[in-house]
């Protein structure tokens, strides 16, 4: 690292001797440094449980070193068919979801479709909309008794089922599905902010569209590619829900699921078991970061923000804006319309019946009027809200100075950046319970009330802060800040008044996805909530394990509603910066 | 201690034995009761952590105590799992948040680790034994009977399986479901049962022919196997708990249970923790629950009371013990003899 920023620093000095006296690099040495005091009191001691959980074990009263754990989880039966079924799960859910969105994001950036506002509408709600419920919707569609199979089965008079959605591939479908709208908010935003030269370029040189798609769009767009395929791949090797509901029914045994069943054999639940599994995923994860920080090591060929203006241009499709249009409408439909038409169904019963006439005659209101008329969940927003919005501000400004710094090469900072993916292998228990013995042991009066959620959510979001400013950050060449030092300004001035005006889109966009996943996320906040800290999370689950299915799925759509709005009026409020600063149309 | 203070305190302490002396004379069996209930109402409030669903139960249960006594109750919910977790680390932290909590099985653990009260309140002398806890460290709340349960539509009322052997009938392949995780609730409960009722030999060769009707197996909680059933995805769910087919039943939906003998009868137990913040208020609380008014909002909440003399309002979900037997197992029994259960269904099943 250090021999690197050295040769680098040669080569700026041989390029100009005077930029070395307006870029004291020893000034954001010292703020690397407290940013990483800051970073590893919130990673380290997670991390520090996670260890001690895997290899040590109790026994009267002793606690001893041990790889038992380790040796325990491997003989288990057919562990090693699960690992391979959860390594193609995260790859085709990665695939589907980088495919999904990113031919949308492409689209609606780069192309003359119509239609446009369809995707935008559809990302937004379903970033808005709690997991719990879109896994269920999906499967209320897909499932046996789903309306799909079930007008199959009266239209051709057969019993059996045209989709059989309880295998590896309803599941990587339906987790695919889940992840797309993020990776089309992220790779749009890379894509919005490109310096067309280089295509153009490509195309006066005689290459075709899609070679110019293939050779130049597609090779810039790679680092956030690349870290979007990694987030998605490892979100999904430890994704529970998807594989329990969907997976099990047909015999498909991930990771997960084997670990919860081995977690749970045991009360209270064994969480050395879970942290043992963690600590190999944090391995894997390790590899895949360094080819992952090889690939992107020269930053600066990414780098499509530069000083001069430009007007990315949009491809005119021609005809191939009907079939292209089609797409668009086709994403909306799958990915809004149908979940959402399900969920409002579903909302209208008092228990759940699948889409047929016999049910009509039971639709009511009732479960609104309950959501409506109790004064709790009033109390829980206020709450759910507050954590929301401290946790995604927090992030987000730790994780943009960070990715400053990173990009720009200050020694030290690429720790940071790894120390904010680490989180990214905390299961949500391991999480919950490291965080809970840490302020247990540390008593500091915040066990109990939502700041320690606030604290876990910190560090769960850490690594899509990460993401976000990552790539929005190597998008932004160094050259804007040499002019700014070069006309007097210190770094730090450089970074508020340079580099996070032209971050903000991207810091936007992670704040909202921050705000958005913080106010819907069901684990953390059921482990962590004291009488006076209960969240919308723990009332849903709630409904949840109880049954109340249809009354959830009512108050999953009001707050979906809500949630709606908030993000497209962010979201306004994002396109009208973008507007002013890039010169956009 | 100060001239006037010691004063005070023995003026105060004369007043309290007298109060406790006219109590005595006026109630005789309730004179630990008025001890409890001052010292409680001092204390001013309690936190429970619960697994009983909010708006059926824990509220209505917390808004009759504070509106009895003036105290008011803290409710957590979590399931089982959290409910022991958070007391475990919480107790290994020397920061008891908790002074009372229920659940199915956590009780037995956290007795282990010393982290549950020897307390019980006098009135638990009228509940039939096997509910309270021979060493005083819980008593039972309410039952849970676990049962098949089906869809009425797609298996016709009286035409369902009634026994055993009848869940082998080939009509079922790829049609029954259970909760595969390592719960009472789940595969390795009814594992227990059959285990229990035929005896190892005879329920193991069981198993063996139930496996090949391929019985699909979901990690969500019981009550998710039933909703599953009543969305029409599965004809028949293996192990559900019976109440839960009634209150759905009550809505229109249609799904019944099976009185299959024996089934499996499980406790929801509670206690006081060890180092309470608020002792007394939690034994108050404790005390409240168990006593006929409060077995009463356990039986308006449609659940199984304990108490003999608070009947369930469907009288035909609790065994008789003559024409509907049950296997019961404590929170210990289970503790114990889980990791063996799950180790069978999984040798069998998976």
């Amino acid at each position: 690292m250090t021999t690197e920023w050295t040769a680098n620093n040669e080569r700026e000095l041989v390029e100009d001797r005077s930029l070395r006296r307006f870029l004291p690099q020893d000034e954001r040495v010292i703020f690397a440094l407290l940013l990483g005091v800051v970073f590893a009191a919130l990673v380290l001691p997670p991390l520090f449980f996670l260890a001690k959980g895997a290899l040590t074990v109790t026994a009267d009263g002793v606690t001893r070193f041990s790889l038992e754990r380790f040796t325990r989880i491997l003989a288990e039966r057919g562990i090693w068919t699960s690992a391979l079924n959860s390594v193609l799960f995260a790859l085709g859910s990665a695939v589907l979801a980088i495919l999904i969105g990113g031919v949308n994001a492409w689209l609606v950036e780069r192309t003359d479709t119509p239609f446009k506002p369809l995707a935008y509408l559809t990302t937004i709600i379903s970033l808005g909309t709690p997991y719990v419920l879109y896994t269920s919707a999906w499967l209320l569609l897909l499932a046996r008794s789903g309306p799909i199979n079930s007008w199959y089965r009266e239209v051709t008079g057969e019993t059996g089922v045209l989709i059989n959605v309880y295998g590896l591939g309803g599941m990587i479908l339906i987790e695919g599905l889940l992840w797309s709208p993020l990776v089309f908010l992220l790779l749009g935003s890379t894509l919005r902010n490109f310096n067309p030269e280089l295509e153009e370029a490509a195309r006066m040189s005689g290459a075709g569209t899609f070679d110019t798609i293939r050779r130049i769009t597609m090779r810039l767009s790679l680092p956030s590619i690349l870290a979007l395929a990694m987030l998605v791949f490892i979100r999904s090797i430890e994704a529970f829900e998807v594989p329990a509901l969907v997976g099990l029914p047909g015999r498909v045994h991930v990771l997960t699921t084997d670990i919860y069943d081995l977690m749970h054999r045991t009360m209270p639940p064994d969480i050395g078991s879970a942290s043992t599994l963690s600590l190999v995923l944090l391995g894997v994860v390790a590899v895949l970061l360094y080819y992952y920080g090889r690939m992107t090591r020269n930053a600066e060929k990414f780098a499509t923000i530069t000083g001069k203006s430009f007007r990315p241009n949009k491809l005119a499709l021609g005809w191939m804006r009907y079939p292209a249009a089609a797409i668009l409408v086709l994403n909306f439909l799958l990915l809004l319309v149908l979940p959402i038409l399900i969920l409002v169904w579903a909302s209208l019963l008092p228990f759940y019946q699948t889409v047929r006439s016999s049910a009509f005659r039971l639709l009511t209101f009732e479960n609104y009027a309950r959501v409506f008329e109790s004064d709790r969940y009033l109390y829980l927003l206020g709450n759910t809200f507050l954590i929301a919005i401290v946790t995604a501000t927090v992030v987000m400004s730790l994780t943009a100075v960070a990715a400053w710094l990173t990009v720009r090469r200050v020694p030290g900072a690429k720790a940071l950046d790894q120390l904010g993916t680490v989180p990214l292998v905390f299961p949500g228990i391991v999480l919950g319970v490291g965080v809970m013995q840490l302020f247990l042991q540390v008593p500091i009066g915040i066990y109990g009330t939502i700041w320690i959620i606030v604290w876990a959510f910190v560090i769960n979001y850490l690594p899509y802060g990460t993401r976000y400013s990552f790539a929005g950050m190597l998008q932004v060449h160094r050259e804007l800040e040499e002019a700014a030092a070069i006309s007097g300004a210190s770094p730090f001035t450089g970074f508020r008044r340079v580099v996070m005006p032209l971050l903000a889109p991207s810091l936007i966009a992670g704040w909202l996805f921050i705000f958005l996943l913080a106010t819907r996320v069901l684990a953390l906040p059921v482990l962590l909530s004291g009488p006076s800290s209960q969240t919308m999370a723990v009332a849903m689950f709630d409904l949840w394990s109880n049954g109340q299915g249809p009354e959830l799925a009512a108050l999953g759509l009001l707050w979906s509603l809500a949630m709606t709005t908030i993000a497209l009026i962010f979201y306004f409020f994002a396109r009208r910066s973008g507007v002013g600063m890039y010169g956009q149309a | 201690m100060s001239h006037g203070a010691a004063r005070v305190f023995a003026r105060a302490w004369l007043a309290s034995l007298c109060l406790l002396a006219v109590a005595a004379l006026s109630h005789p069996a309730r004179a630990a009761d008025a001890a409890l209930i001052a010292a409680a109402k001092k204390e001013g409030q309690l936190t429970w952590y619960t697994t009983q669903i909010i708006n059926q139960f824990a509220r209505p249960a917390a808004e009759a105590f504070e509106k009895k006594y003036g105290i008011k109750v803290n409710y957590v919910r979590a399931n089982s799992n959290e409910v022991a977790l958070r007391v475990l680390n919480e107790g290994r932290a020397r920061n008891m948040q908790a002074d009372v909590f229920d659940g199915t099985t956590a009780t037995a653990s956290l007795k282990k680790e010393g982290l549950v009260a020897k307390w019980l309140p006098d009135n638990v002398s009228r509940l039939p034994k096997e509910y309270v806890d021979q060493e005083g460290y819980w008593v039972a709340t309410n039952l849970y009977v676990l049962t098949p349960g089906y869809n009425t539509e797609l298996v016709k009322k009286g035409s369902e399986p009634r026994t055993f052997q009848d869940l082998l009938d080939p009509k079922y392949k790829g049609k029954l479901v259970w909760n595969s995780t390592s719960s009472s609730s789940a595969a390795p409960g009814f594992v227990a049962v059959v285990l229990a009722s035929m005896g190892e030999e005879k329920g193991t060769a069981y198993l063996r022919e139930l496996a090949k009707q391929n019985v699909a197996g979901l990690a969500v909680a019981a009550r998710q196997v039933l909703d599953q059933v009543i969305a029409g995805e599965y004809a028949i769910a293996l192990n559900i708990f019976n109440n839960h087919a009634v209150i759905s039943a009550a809505k229109g939906a249609p799904v019944d249970w099976i009185p299959m003998q024996p089934a499996l009868g499980v406790l929801s137990v509670i206690s006081v923790t060890k180092d309470a913040p608020h002792p007394n208020a939690g034994r108050l609380f404790l005390e409240f629950l168990i006593s006929e008014e409060g077995q009463k909002i356990y039986r308006a909440a449609d659940y199984l009371p304990v108490d003999p003399n608070v009947p369930p309002k469907d009288l035909s979900l609790r065994p008789d013990g003559e024409k509907f037997k049950v296997v019961f197992k404590t929170p210990e029994e289970i503790d114990r003899e889980m990791p063996r259960w799950t180790q069978l269904y999984q040798s069998i099943f998976r």
